[in-house]
Protein backbone atom coordinates (compact mmCIF):
# COMPACT_ATOMS: atom_id res chain seq x y z
CA UNK A 1 0.00 0.00 0.00
CA UNK A 2 1.26 3.21 -1.48
CA UNK A 3 1.56 6.38 1.20
CA UNK A 4 0.21 8.66 -1.28
CA UNK A 5 -3.25 9.46 -3.98
CA UNK A 6 -1.81 9.97 -7.31
CA UNK A 7 -4.48 11.44 -10.04
CA UNK A 8 -3.45 11.80 -13.34
CA UNK A 9 -5.61 14.29 -15.88
CA UNK A 10 -5.94 15.78 -19.36
CA UNK A 11 -7.30 19.01 -19.78
CA UNK A 12 -8.17 20.81 -23.57
CA UNK A 13 -6.36 23.61 -22.31
CA UNK A 14 -3.13 25.38 -22.57
CA UNK A 15 -0.77 24.79 -19.59
CA UNK A 16 -0.59 28.68 -18.59
CA UNK A 17 -4.75 28.87 -18.31
CA UNK A 18 -4.50 25.58 -16.17
CA UNK A 19 -1.59 26.71 -13.91
CA UNK A 20 -3.53 30.28 -13.39
CA UNK A 21 -6.49 27.84 -12.20
CA UNK A 22 -4.29 26.22 -9.78
CA UNK A 23 -2.15 29.38 -8.79
CA UNK A 24 -4.19 31.88 -8.31
CA UNK A 25 -6.31 32.80 -5.07
CA UNK A 26 -9.36 34.58 -7.25
CA UNK A 27 -9.74 31.34 -9.34
CA UNK A 28 -8.45 28.60 -6.68
CA UNK A 29 -11.62 30.03 -4.98
CA UNK A 30 -14.13 29.52 -7.45
CA UNK A 31 -13.49 25.93 -8.27
CA UNK A 32 -12.44 24.70 -5.73
CA UNK A 33 -12.38 26.16 -2.10
CA UNK A 34 -12.25 30.20 -0.89
CA UNK A 35 -8.94 30.84 -0.61
CA UNK A 36 -6.44 33.26 0.47
CA UNK A 37 -3.28 31.81 -1.33
CA UNK A 38 -0.22 33.51 -2.98
CA UNK A 39 2.01 31.10 -5.11
CA UNK A 40 5.16 32.49 -3.49
CA UNK A 41 7.31 29.82 -1.18
CA UNK A 42 6.72 30.52 2.25
CA UNK A 43 3.25 32.14 1.31
CA UNK A 44 0.96 30.40 4.51
CA UNK A 45 -2.23 30.15 2.74
CA UNK A 46 -5.62 28.90 4.31
CA UNK A 47 -8.39 27.32 2.45
CA UNK A 48 -11.85 27.94 3.73
CA UNK A 49 -14.99 26.29 3.66
CA UNK A 50 -18.38 28.02 3.87
CA UNK A 51 -19.20 27.73 7.72
CA UNK A 52 -22.96 27.21 7.15
CA UNK A 53 -22.23 23.98 5.28
CA UNK A 54 -20.17 22.61 8.13
CA UNK A 55 -16.93 22.61 6.20
CA UNK A 56 -13.56 22.54 7.09
CA UNK A 57 -10.68 25.01 7.25
CA UNK A 58 -6.96 23.96 5.97
CA UNK A 59 -3.79 25.64 5.91
CA UNK A 60 -0.33 25.07 5.31
CA UNK A 61 3.01 27.11 3.48
CA UNK A 62 3.80 27.07 0.27
CA UNK A 63 6.92 24.83 -0.46
CA UNK A 64 7.40 25.01 -4.25
CA UNK A 65 6.05 27.59 -6.86
CA UNK A 66 7.50 27.73 -10.36
CA UNK A 67 6.03 27.28 -13.30
CA UNK A 68 4.78 24.70 -13.66
CA UNK A 69 4.79 22.71 -9.85
CA UNK A 70 2.92 23.48 -6.60
CA UNK A 71 3.57 22.25 -3.66
CA UNK A 72 2.58 22.98 -0.62
CA UNK A 73 1.65 21.58 2.94
CA UNK A 74 -2.35 20.46 4.06
CA UNK A 75 -3.13 20.77 7.46
CA UNK A 76 -7.00 20.09 8.12
CA UNK A 77 -7.96 22.17 11.18
CA UNK A 78 -8.93 20.49 14.59
CA UNK A 79 -5.71 18.26 13.48
CA UNK A 80 -2.03 19.20 13.72
CA UNK A 81 -1.13 16.13 10.82
CA UNK A 82 0.72 17.75 8.18
CA UNK A 83 0.57 16.05 5.01
CA UNK A 84 1.91 17.36 1.67
CA UNK A 85 -0.36 18.24 -2.04
CA UNK A 86 1.80 18.55 -5.02
CA UNK A 87 0.74 19.54 -8.46
CA UNK A 88 2.51 19.51 -11.44
CA UNK A 89 1.84 20.12 -15.02
CA UNK A 90 2.97 19.00 -18.48
CA UNK A 91 1.92 20.04 -21.86
CA UNK A 92 0.31 17.56 -23.69
CA UNK A 93 -0.82 16.99 -27.44
CA UNK A 94 -4.38 17.63 -26.54
CA UNK A 95 -3.76 20.49 -24.04
CA UNK A 96 -2.41 20.39 -20.01
CA UNK A 97 -1.80 17.04 -18.20
CA UNK A 98 -1.47 17.58 -14.54
CA UNK A 99 -0.21 15.48 -11.94
CA UNK A 100 -1.40 15.35 -8.76
CA UNK A 101 0.20 13.83 -5.55
CA UNK A 102 -1.53 14.00 -2.05
CA UNK A 103 1.04 12.65 0.47
CA UNK A 104 2.08 12.08 3.74
CA UNK A 105 -0.97 9.37 5.28
CA UNK A 106 1.05 7.64 7.49
CA UNK A 107 1.22 11.10 9.33
CA UNK A 108 -2.14 10.24 10.53
CA UNK A 109 -2.32 8.22 13.33
CA UNK A 110 -5.34 5.95 13.36
CA UNK A 111 -7.69 8.23 15.77
CA UNK A 112 -7.10 11.73 14.00
CA UNK A 113 -7.97 10.27 10.61
CA UNK A 114 -11.21 8.47 11.91
CA UNK A 115 -12.22 11.47 14.20
CA UNK A 116 -11.35 13.47 11.18
CA UNK A 117 -14.12 11.58 8.95
CA UNK A 118 -16.57 11.52 11.56
CA UNK A 119 -16.20 15.53 11.76
CA UNK A 120 -15.66 16.26 8.49
CA UNK A 121 -16.72 13.39 6.09
CA UNK A 122 -20.45 14.84 5.34
CA UNK A 123 -19.03 18.56 5.50
CA UNK A 124 -16.29 18.27 2.38
CA UNK A 125 -19.16 16.00 0.33
CA UNK A 126 -21.36 18.80 1.19
CA UNK A 127 -18.63 21.93 -0.49
CA UNK A 128 -17.91 20.41 -3.38
CA UNK A 129 -21.88 19.35 -4.32
CA UNK A 130 -21.84 23.34 -3.99
CA UNK A 131 -19.30 23.94 -5.95
CA UNK A 132 -20.54 21.54 -8.68
CA UNK A 133 -23.82 22.99 -8.77
CA UNK A 134 -22.44 26.68 -8.64
CA UNK A 135 -20.72 25.97 -11.63
CA UNK A 136 -23.79 24.31 -13.36
CA UNK A 137 -25.45 26.99 -12.60
CA UNK A 138 -23.16 29.06 -14.55
CA UNK A 139 -22.62 27.02 -17.04
CA UNK A 140 -26.60 27.04 -17.83
CA UNK A 141 -26.68 31.06 -17.67
CA UNK A 142 -23.87 31.77 -19.71
CA UNK B 1 4.86 6.73 21.04
CA UNK B 2 5.43 5.15 17.53
CA UNK B 3 2.21 6.08 15.60
CA UNK B 4 -0.25 3.64 14.05
CA UNK B 5 -0.28 3.41 10.92
CA UNK B 6 3.28 3.78 10.11
CA UNK B 7 3.07 0.35 11.80
CA UNK B 8 0.78 -0.68 9.65
CA UNK B 9 2.75 0.19 6.17
CA UNK B 10 5.34 -1.09 7.36
CA UNK B 11 4.01 -4.54 8.12
CA UNK B 12 2.26 -4.65 4.91
CA UNK B 13 5.30 -2.92 2.86
CA UNK B 14 6.89 -6.48 2.90
CA UNK B 15 5.27 -9.40 0.31
CA UNK B 16 5.77 -12.36 2.18
CA UNK B 17 4.07 -10.30 5.21
CA UNK B 18 1.19 -9.77 3.00
CA UNK B 19 0.79 -13.19 1.80
CA UNK B 20 1.33 -13.97 5.25
CA UNK B 21 -1.78 -12.05 6.16
CA UNK B 22 -3.59 -13.21 3.07
CA UNK B 23 -3.24 -16.38 3.88
CA UNK B 24 -4.47 -15.56 7.73
CA UNK B 25 -7.62 -13.68 6.40
CA UNK B 26 -8.45 -16.57 4.08
CA UNK B 27 -8.18 -19.11 6.35
CA UNK B 28 -10.84 -16.98 8.55
CA UNK B 29 -9.49 -19.57 11.47
CA UNK B 30 -6.41 -19.39 13.98
CA UNK B 31 -3.71 -21.31 12.27
CA UNK B 32 -0.51 -22.86 14.20
CA UNK B 33 3.37 -21.23 13.60
CA UNK B 34 4.11 -24.37 12.33
CA UNK B 35 1.07 -24.78 9.99
CA UNK B 36 2.08 -21.52 8.56
CA UNK B 37 5.81 -21.81 8.31
CA UNK B 38 5.24 -25.56 6.89
CA UNK B 39 2.62 -23.57 4.26
CA UNK B 40 5.37 -20.95 3.28
CA UNK B 41 8.48 -23.36 3.27
CA UNK B 42 10.22 -21.17 5.92
CA UNK B 43 11.65 -21.88 9.18
CA UNK B 44 9.55 -21.47 12.35
CA UNK B 45 12.01 -18.90 13.00
CA UNK B 46 11.71 -16.36 10.13
CA UNK B 47 8.34 -16.80 10.16
CA UNK B 48 7.52 -15.42 14.01
CA UNK B 49 9.60 -12.48 12.79
CA UNK B 50 7.28 -11.93 10.24
CA UNK B 51 3.99 -12.47 12.70
CA UNK B 52 5.93 -10.52 15.59
CA UNK B 53 5.37 -7.60 12.81
CA UNK B 54 2.33 -7.81 12.03
CA UNK B 55 1.16 -8.51 15.79
CA UNK B 56 3.41 -4.99 16.84
CA UNK B 57 0.75 -3.61 14.14
CA UNK B 58 -2.37 -5.33 15.30
CA UNK B 59 -2.86 -6.87 12.23
CA UNK B 60 -2.18 -10.45 14.15
CA UNK B 61 -3.48 -11.68 17.38
CA UNK B 62 -1.46 -14.38 18.65
CA UNK B 63 -2.32 -16.93 21.50
CA UNK B 64 -0.42 -19.67 23.60
CA UNK B 65 -2.53 -22.83 23.64
CA UNK B 66 -0.58 -25.67 25.05
CA UNK B 67 2.74 -25.97 23.27
CA UNK B 68 1.83 -24.16 19.76
CA UNK B 69 1.08 -20.68 19.20
CA UNK B 70 -1.92 -19.80 17.11
CA UNK B 71 -2.43 -16.97 14.71
CA UNK B 72 -5.73 -15.29 13.42
CA UNK B 73 -6.19 -11.96 11.51
CA UNK B 74 -6.99 -8.91 12.40
CA UNK B 75 -8.34 -6.62 9.63
CA UNK B 76 -10.16 -3.43 11.27
CA UNK B 77 -6.51 -1.51 11.31
CA UNK B 78 -6.53 -1.60 7.56
CA UNK B 79 -10.12 -0.58 7.55
CA UNK B 80 -8.80 3.09 8.85
CA UNK B 81 -6.44 3.25 6.16
CA UNK B 82 -8.79 2.46 3.83
CA UNK B 83 -11.27 5.22 5.11
CA UNK B 84 -8.64 7.76 4.72
CA UNK B 85 -7.53 6.86 1.46
CA UNK B 86 -11.36 7.11 0.38
CA UNK B 87 -12.02 10.13 1.38
CA UNK B 88 -9.14 11.96 -0.61
CA UNK B 89 -9.71 9.85 -3.10
CA UNK B 90 -13.35 10.66 -3.60
CA UNK B 91 -12.18 14.43 -2.54
CA UNK B 92 -9.38 14.97 -5.39
CA UNK B 93 -11.96 13.13 -7.96
CA UNK B 94 -14.65 15.55 -7.30
CA UNK B 95 -12.00 18.43 -7.22
CA UNK B 96 -10.56 17.90 -10.54
CA UNK B 97 -13.72 17.47 -12.02
CA UNK B 98 -14.70 20.88 -11.22
CA UNK B 99 -11.24 22.16 -12.29
CA UNK B 100 -12.18 20.37 -15.82
CA UNK B 101 -15.87 22.49 -16.05
CA UNK B 102 -14.15 25.65 -14.53
CA UNK B 103 -11.51 25.56 -17.31
CA UNK B 104 -14.23 24.45 -19.68
CA UNK B 105 -16.91 27.75 -18.99
CA UNK B 106 -13.87 30.47 -18.77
Amino acid sequence: MKDSISKEHIFNHSIDKVWNAISKAEEISTWFIKADFKAEEGYEYTFTAPEEKNCTEITGVVKKAHPYTLVYTWVVAGTDVETLVKWQLEKSDTGTKLYLEHSGISNYTGETAVKMFTSFNGGWDNCIHGLSQYLTQAIHAG
Amino acid sequence: MQDKITKILKAIADPTRREIFHALVVAATALPITQISNQFDMSRQGVTKHLKTLEDANLVKIDNKGRERYCSANTIPLKEINEWLKFYEQFWNDSLDNLGKYLDMT
